[in-house]
């Protein structure tokens, strides 16, 4: 398990998607954690400190797995390039048909026109 | 396998069991380009929610979900997405409408 600095992993997860273009999965999970141990987190709260949380990041391609923790400071920039990067390559996804949905829609101003 | 037709009543369950149990809860995205399928899952180990696609438009939902469990996840449970949900749900009344027309214009 791999675990990276936020920018060489999202350089990575771009990587990983081009790479299972023609066959293959990509998998992220998103979790959240504190990076600490139970006992470190218990152990926090009796003495009044904020445990403070993060977001657990992981990708993989079923081979390689390369991970990363996003903070509340970072999460913006990061949500903002990852969006970027699922956008550029998620385009085997059907698109809607936008002509059925056009005629019914004309159809439908038609009906309502008609009934009052 | 636990798989949700309604995109709203998955987001909206997604965020309930978050809120309830945010230590044990996670959200996975699965994604095969040769398929062109899209799986998201989210569970806390007891309970397991999943939606699967193969639609555009629902990546375009999928990336609005990914922005709310980052903000729950690195803010808190408590953080505000309201604004966050409250677009999807306007969006979607009008889509609902919509439908509905079209099934009646088809009878």
């Amino acid at each position: 398990m791999v675990l990276l600095q936020l920018d060489p992993f999202l350089n990575e997860l771009t990587s990983m998607f081009e790479q299972s273009t023609e066959k293959g999965t990509v998998w992220v999970t998103l979790k959240r954690s504190s990076l600490k141990s139970k006992v470190q987190r218990n152990k926090m709260a009796t003495a009044g400190e904020p445990v403070e949380y993060r977001c657990l990041i992981r990708a993989t391609n079923g081979k390689k797995t390369i991970s990363t923790s996003v903070g509340a400071k970072d999460h913006q920039r990061f949500q903002a390039s990852y969006t970027t990067i699922l956008k550029a390559h998620m385009t085997a996804l059907k698109k809607r048909e936008r002509k059925d949905k056009k005629k019914a829609a004309g159809a439908d101003k038609k009906e309502g026109s008609k009934k009052p | 396998m636990v798989y949700i037709t309604s995109w709203d009543e998955f987001v909206e369950r997604s965020a309930q069991l978050f809120r309830a149990d945010p230590d044990s809860t996670r959200y996975v995205m699965k994604y095969r380009h040769c398929d062109g399928k899209l799986v998201l899952k989210v569970t806390d180990n007891k309970e397991c929610l999943k939606f699967k696609t193969d639609q555009a438009q629902d990546a375009k939902k999928m990336e609005k979900l990914n922005n709310i469990f980052f903000t729950l996840m690195s803010r808190g449970p408590d953080a505000d997405v309201s604004k966050l949900q409250g677009k999807n749900r306007q969006k979607h009344n009008q889509g609902k409408e919509g439908e509905g027309n079209n099934s009646f214009v088809g009878c």
